[in-house]
This record gives C-alpha cells, sequence and structure tokens, in this order.
C-alpha cells in the first residue's frame, strides 16, 4: 500500500500539484511559510512549495533507489552465479572481492565515490549500486551452491550443456524468489543511504529535490518551522518502512528463508 | 496501517506549530550609568583561532584575538579615519616618501618591560622575515631596503630608521597613499623580542606577548581561551574587563542557545531565527547592527565563453534579482549596485547598476548572437546562505536561457578553484577590505595585473588598469577618488560581476553588555567595553 501510495505520487507528481518543484513561488521571501491554503505543506527557506518538492522528490528517491538496487542486483546475481556454480578458485578469487567490499567502511567509500564522480542525477544510484551488490552475491552463491547439486542440473551437464546455458536457463530461475525479497529491502537501503548522502550534501544536483537533503538543510529551522524537517522525514521513513514490508511479505509468499 | 496513520496525524499536528521565541537573557536595565571595571566577558567560537602571532594572521578570528594582546602605531577611530595608537603622531616629508613617528614614552609589555622604537623596527623586520612566510610581508616590500633584506643582503631594513627611543622614520621607494592603512593591519602589532627569542616563533603563535589591552591567560587547544586583563596597559583605566572567555566548539546555532541562556555575552543570530529576533521588541534593545565594508558578487570569467563577451555579461547582470538575495540574507543587506560597499570613501550612492529585467536580459543574448540554450556551471560554497542565493540565481538565469549546474564546494577548494584559468566560469564570492581604500577593491579584485591572485573573473581592461595606475601612486585624495570612480563606473559597464548585495553584520549582546559596538573594517575591539551589573 504505502509503496503504491509512493509510486502513484511520484509517477502523477505533475498532476498533484501546480508548481515547478524548482520555482520561487513566492513573491517576497520572507522566512518559510506555515502549511495553508494553496501550499499545504507550506513553502521553503527559498520561497518554494513543500508539497511539490516532497511529490516530485519521491521521483527522484524511487529513481536513485531502482537504479541502485538494479546496479547491485546485476552485478551481486552475476557473481553469484558464476561463482556458485563454478566453485574452487572462481569461487574463491570472487568472494575474495566480496569479502574485500564488505571491509571497506561503506560510509566512507561512498563520501570518496560520489566526491570523485561529478554530480549528476545517476552518480548516486552508480555509487551506491557499486557498493550495495555483496548481499547479492552472497545470497545467490549459497544458493546455486545447494541447486547446482540437484538432479536436473547434474542432467543438463551431462547433456552436454554449456556452462552458460546451465547458469542462465537451470540456475537463475532457482535463485529469482530469494532475489526478489533482496530486492525490496535493497530498494528501502538504497532510499536510506540515497537520503543519509543527501544529508551530508553529496546527493544529487540542485535543484533537484531530495528528502535527505530537505532535512539537512531544513534542521536548523526545527524550531521556527518543523513541518520543513518532519515532513520529509515521515516521507523518508514511509519509503523505507514500505519496501521492508513488501520485501517480509514476499518472504512469505514466496516461502523464502529470512536471511 | 492504522497505527502509521495515528502517526502520520500526530506529526502532522506538531509540525503545524512552531516552538515561540525564547526571550532574550535577563540583565539590568538599559541606558544610565557609568563604566564600571570587572568581570568576565564570555563568547563561543566554533574553532580556535588559527593562529595569534600578528606576523601570520589574516582572518577575521585571528585579527580579533591578535587586537586583544597586541597593538599598532595608528589605528581606525570607530569609523575609517587613522587615529594615533602607539604614536603619538606623524608627519609625511620627502613629499610622502619618509614617513616619520613619534611614539608613546609610557609604553610597556604586558611582561613589564618598556617597549622603544627598537621594538617596532624588530616586529617589522620579524616580519619580512622570509622564513616566516607571513602573508603580510606584502605590503611593506615597499620600504626601501625591503628587497635587500628579504634576499638576506643586509642584516636590517635600510628604510626603517631608529634615530630616537621614541622615534620611527619609513623611507619608501615610491609614494604609497596607503602606507599609513597599512600600518594599522594587525601584521604590524609589536611583539616582545624576548619571549620571541625565549620562545621561538613556532610556539609564539601560542604564547604572544605584546602590549596590547589584554594578555594571553590560557589557551588549552580545542577547549578554551582565555585573556586577562594587562596591568601594563598604556591607556589608563583601560581595558575595563578583567577577563574574556572563549569556550571552543560552539558552532552557531549552539552560540545562539548558550546566548539565549545567558551563557554566552555576545553572538551571532541565526539565519532560521533571524526574521523572528528582528521583529521581537524584546530583542529590539540588544540587537548591535553595522553596515561593513563588504561587498558579496556572482564572478563571471571574462576569460571563459560565453562570458568573454560583454554582453552575455551584462545579459546576467541584468537576469539577477538582487532584491530576492537581500530577501533571502534576512535583510541583513543592501542591494549592490557598484564594486565599493557604502562605508568606502569615493562610493557613489547615484552609481547606475543593472536593474532585473528579464526581458531585457534576453534581447542582450540575441544582440550576442546567443540562439540556443547556454550551459554553465557555477561554483558556490557549501554554506546555507550561498546556497540559497545560488539556488534563487539559478532559476533567474533559466528564465533568460542559462542553464545552471551547481557545484557546493567547501571555501579552501573554491579560493583554489577560482584562481585558475578556465575552470570556474560563475562562482560566488565576497570581498571585505583590508583598508578603506577603492584601490583595495578596484586594484586588488579587477586590475589586470591582480590575474591569479584576487582578480578571480580574469577581467582586463587596458583603460581601466591606466586609470588605476594612475591614481594609486597620488597622494591628492580628490584627484585619486574622481579616478578611482572613472575606472568603477567602466568596470560595472563591462560586467566582470554582478553585483549582489553589501552585507551588515547584526549580533546581539547580553544586555549587561555596555558598550559594545562593530566596527565596519576590524573585529570588535573590547577593550572599553563593561559590565554592568
Amino acid at each position: 500500500m504505502l509503496v503504491l501510495a509512493l509510486v502513484v505520487i511520484a509517477a502523477a507528481a505533475p498532476l498533484l500539484t501546480s508548481y515547478d518543484p524548482a520555482a520561487i513561488v513566492v513573491q517576497h521571501y520572507a522566512g518559510p511559510q506555515a502549511p495553508g491554503p494553496g501550499h499545504p505543506l507550506g513553502t521553503d527557506t527559498l520561497g518554494r512549495d513543500v508539497w511539490t518538492r516532497i511529490a516530485y522528490g519521491a521521483r527522484t528517491s524511487l529513481s536513485v533507489g531502482a537504479l541502485a538496487m538494479a546496479l547491485s542486483l546485476v552485478i551481486g546475481v552475476t557473481i553469484g552465479v558464476v561463482s556458485g556454480y563454478f566453485g574452487g578458485l572462481v569461487d574463491a578469487t570472487l568472494m575474495w572481492v566480496v569479502d574485500l567490499v564488505l571491509t571497506m567502511p561503506t560510509l566512507l567509500l561512498l563520501i570518496v565515490l560520489s566526491a570523485v564522480l561529478p554530480p549528476s542525477l545517476l552518480t548516486v544510484p552508480l555509487v551506491i549500486g557499486l557498493v550495495g551488490w555483496t548481499t547479492f552475491a552472497r545470497t545467490v552463491r549459497g544458493e546455486v551452491l545447494s541447486l547446482r547439486e540437484r538432479d536436473y542440473v547434474v542432467a543438463a551437464r551431462a547433456l552436454g550443456a554449456s556452462h552458460a546455458r546451465i547458469m542462465w536457463r537451470h540456475l537463475l530461475p532457482g535463485v529469482i524468489p530469494g532475489v526478489v525479497v533482496l530486492a525490496a529491502l535493497g530498494m528501502s537501503g538504497a532510499i536510506g543511504i540515497d537520503a543519509g548522502l543527501s544529508y551530508l550534501g553529496l546527493g544529487v544536483p540542485h535543484p533537484t529535490p531530495s528528502w535527505g537533503r530537505m532535512v539537512s538543510e531544513f534542521q536548523t529551522y526545527f524550531a521556527v518551522a518543523p513541518w520543513l524537517v518532519v515532513m520529509p522525514g515521515v516521507a523518508i521513513s514511509l519509503g523505507v518502512i514500505g519496501f521492508n514490508l513488501v520485501g517480509y511479505g514476499l518472504t512469505d509468499i514466496l516461502g523464502t528463508r529470512r536471511s | 496501517m492504522r497505527g502509521v496513520a495515528g502517526l502520520l496525524v500526530a506529526l502532522a499536528l506538531a509540525s503545524g506549530c512552531a516552538v515561540p521565541l525564547d526571550p532574550p537573557p535577563e540583565g539590568p536595565a538599559e541606558g544610565g550609568g557609568s563604566p564600571r571595571a570587572g568581570g568576565t566577558f564570555r563568547l563561543g567560537f566554533p574553532e580556535d583561532p588559527h593562529t595569534l602571532d600578528p606576523a601570520l594572521g589574516y582572518d577575521t578570528v585571528s585579527w580579533w584575538g591578535e587586537q586583544m594582546i597586541f597593538s599598532t602605531l595608528v589605528d581606525y577611530d570607530d569609523g575609517t579615519t587613522i587615529v594615533p595608537q602607539l604614536a603619538t603622531g606623524w608627519e609625511l616629508r620627502d613629499g610622502g616618501r619618509r614617513v616619520a613617528f613619534t611614539l608613546r614614552t609610557d609604553v610597556r609589555f604586558s611582561t613589564g618591560r618598556a617597549m622603544t622604537s627598537a621594538d617596532v623596527q624588530y616586529s617589522l623586520e620579524r616580519l619580512l622575515k622570509p622564513a616566516l612566510h607571513s602573508p603580510g610581508a606584502e605590503f611593506f616590500t615597499g620600504i626601501v631596503g625591503a628587497e635587500d633584506y628579504v634576499a638576506g643582503k643586509a642584516p636590517h631594513v635600510s628604510g626603517i630608521e631608529v634615530p630616537a627611543p621614541d622615534r620611527v622614520e619609513f623611507a619608501l621607494t615610491a609614494i604609497d597613499p596607503l602606507f599609513l592603512h597599512k600600518l594599522t593591519m594587525p601584521f604590524t602589532g609589536v611583539v616582545d623580542r624576548e619571549t620571541v627569542e625565549r620562545v621561538g616563533d613556532q610556539e609564539f603563535a601560542r604564547h604572544p606577548v605584546g602590549t596590547g589591552p589584554f594578555a594571553m591567560g590560557d589557551w588549552t587547544f580545542g577547549q578554551r581561551l582565555r585573556f586577562d586583563r594587562n596591568p601594563n596597559y598604556f591607556r589608563p583605566g583601560l581595558p575595563l574587563l578583567d577577563h574574556v572567555e572563549v569556550t571552543i566548539g560552539v558552532s552557531e546555532q549552539t552560540a545562539w542557545f548558550q546566548y539565549q541562556r545567558g551563557d554566552v555575552d555576545v553572538a551571532g543570530i541565526p539565519s532560521a531565527e533571524f526574521a523572528r529576533v528582528i521583529a521581537d521588541p524584546r530583542y529590539a534593545p540588544v540587537i548591535v547592527r553595522q553596515t561593513t565594508l563588504r561587498t558579496t558578487y556572482l564572478g563571471l570569467n571574462c576569460e571563459m565563453a560565453p562570458f568573454d563577451r560583454r554582453e552575455v555579461r551584462q545579459a546576467v547582470n541584468l537576469a539577477v534579482d538582487k532584491a530576492r538575495i537581500v530577501d533571502l540574507a534576512d535583510g541583513r543587506a543592501t542591494i549592490a549596485n557598484g564594486i565599493l560597499p557604502p562605508d568606502m570613501p569615493g562610493f557613489d550612492p547615484a552609481l547606475q547598476g543593472f536593474p532585473h529585467d528579464p526581458a531585457a536580459a534576453r534581447a542582450k543574448l540575441a544582440e550576442a548572437g546567443i540562439t540556443g540554450r547556454i550551459d554553465t556551471t557555477f561554483w558556490v560554497q557549501r554554506d546555507d546562505l550561498p546556497l540559497r542565493m545560488a539556488q534563487s540565481m539559478q532559476q533567474d538565469l533559466r528564465a533568460v536561457g542559462i542553464d545552471v549546474r551547481l557545484k557546493p564546494v567547501d571555501f579552501p577548494a573554491l579560493i583554489e578553484g577560482v584562481r585558475r584559468h578556465g575552470i570556474v566560469p560563475l562562482f560566488m564570492l565576497g570581498w571585505e577590505a583590508d583598508f578603506p581604500d577603492p584601490s583595495n577593491f578596484l586594484t586588488v579584485l579587477l586590475h589586470s595585473k591582480s590575474r591569479g591572485t584576487n582578480n578571480n573573473t580574469f577581467y582586463s581592461n587596458p583603460a581601466v588598469d591606466a586609470l588605476l595606475d594612475r591614481a594609486d601612486t597620488l597622494l591628492d585624495p580628490p584627484t585619486r577618488l574622481r579616478l578611482f570612480h572613472e575606472a568603477e563606473v567602466q568596470i560595472v559597464r563591462d560586467a566582470p560581476w554582478v553585483p549582489l548585495i553589501y552585507p551588515t553584520a547584526v549580533s546581539v549582546r547580553h544586555p549587561r553588555v555596555r558598550d559594545y559596538r562593530l566596527h565596519p573594517l576590524r573585529p570588535t575591539r573590547l577593550e572599553r567595553v563593561w559590565l554592568d551589573s
């Protein structure tokens, strides 16, 4: 439900508000305006409509989350399947890489990467994706280790199927349920990390609305205009909770183990 | 789900109501009473001063501390007029090539030793010592013999003469209308040679000894800094305060809370609270304001296309809504039309700037032959107000067909970036005058010879250079100011800058604090400040 609502808000943002998210809509700025007619969630420290920025911020968060998750998924699943299927030296090497990435302090790595890469809408998902794939790799590898001993895989190998075909046709479908759950949880993680990066001033470029940045930029206004901080904070929480609930729901439906 | 809905309603309700503004701390009634000695004045700073060695500090906080401990030959009064401090008077000879000072004979260091002209000579020669790498040395290379001294060819600077213990004379290689102003800078603070030689140059920054109103008390790095009244101070009865105590690690926001609790005596007002504070009559008596010699500007790199064309730069000038920027600065500023700020000699209130006129801006771009949209990058300091101002301009420029990518960077990176050729197309910076003379803006920031240092727009106009060169060596004030004005008018027309605002400094004081004034040019002095009870 929550996720659906967010997706609808993100998709229909232009219909839900008559303002441009970057436009300064207040004629004479005299501090942030309280919620009221015309501006249901008030205006911010530049005179922009907060509701508009939260609605468009949903687009930012969802697309950053989805892109980051997709990238993690592709890298993680590929490495997981290859590693689990071949085993031996390949497995050892790839898992060593996973361990290496895992030992690096994630936040520090994120900060360094986003400082080095030029600011753009793609930088943040790229950075999150490049750091977040290890969980996928590990889980998928575990799954594949057990799948590859199954009779149908052994049979395929006996019939002379190529490695690629076995991995693509026989192993990949087997790991999908687990991956779907992880993807939902990864999405919530990515939204959270995006908010964190934006909070640290390293998120998407201005003036693209971002929930994390809203919390960060407006925190000093908490006593004066609490809605500026509370509303994006609520949005972040809902996004993270929503995808977590989806993940757990899927776990129950697909009957996969919770990791 | 019901729980979530309940939480949402609760948050919505909570977020509707702002926390009411606390009153200023309680204290004695305003007005009346004669100055009273004693007490401890308390402040909170985010960081330690960079240094307290007068030869090394070149930032507001360091200068604030150095002014406590050191004195200079001459100084400014409450405004920008030069008055004697360690000197009793001065005389220009040789048409201005020689400046002769007579010194007070009652000046002692806080250690008790009497100060003489030899100490003045020692302090200036120390400043010029290459090993010290003083950022202030460049101001004094016009003294005769300074170059030989710097090159190690002479043991002393021949142009600093000390004919008697109470006389110092400077011989200059050329007429320098700014020489007296340069001597007001804390760089020339007279240091105690005995202490420097005992602790060494390095340690002197932490154990400074001078002739100023206060002496170093205790400095626990990163925690607190205490100044004690200098009992040997040459002005009888001053300073009035016994101690000045600075707590380090206090952000602007924290200092504000501590002020409201009555734990610090002076604080800035956070942007978030500013509008409410100004509107609140309870705060009216404790607000301290001062216009400053500062201009904040949007710099356009005259070497980078399309800003190498005057029409494009003029279009940017026409596009920017400066009134909104003043609003964003909570009204703590006035609109800037020219380069020179209001308290600067030569400031022309009637100077024609560019109005906010997006249609005219588009016409200018068309005139320049620009048909498509312009795509460019704008470097801005990663702080609340600069980022808001930049986003406001981003919208203004978008409206006339200029798409601006903002690049938020830390201040050192910004300064580093703008000094290099071809890196930063647009940037926002402020400049605060070192001394109240137009050259400190026009020559330092816009003469072609300043490219690579402070002329970060790489603006170059030979006609302007010629005007500035002539003005810089003249002693006759009216002619100088006329030449500077001509140069300023031409610069505004050439539009390497969009002059944005002249900021105003605003602070609040505890009601017990008396005679606390902000200075247009220098950090606040606490010499005459006193505490009522």
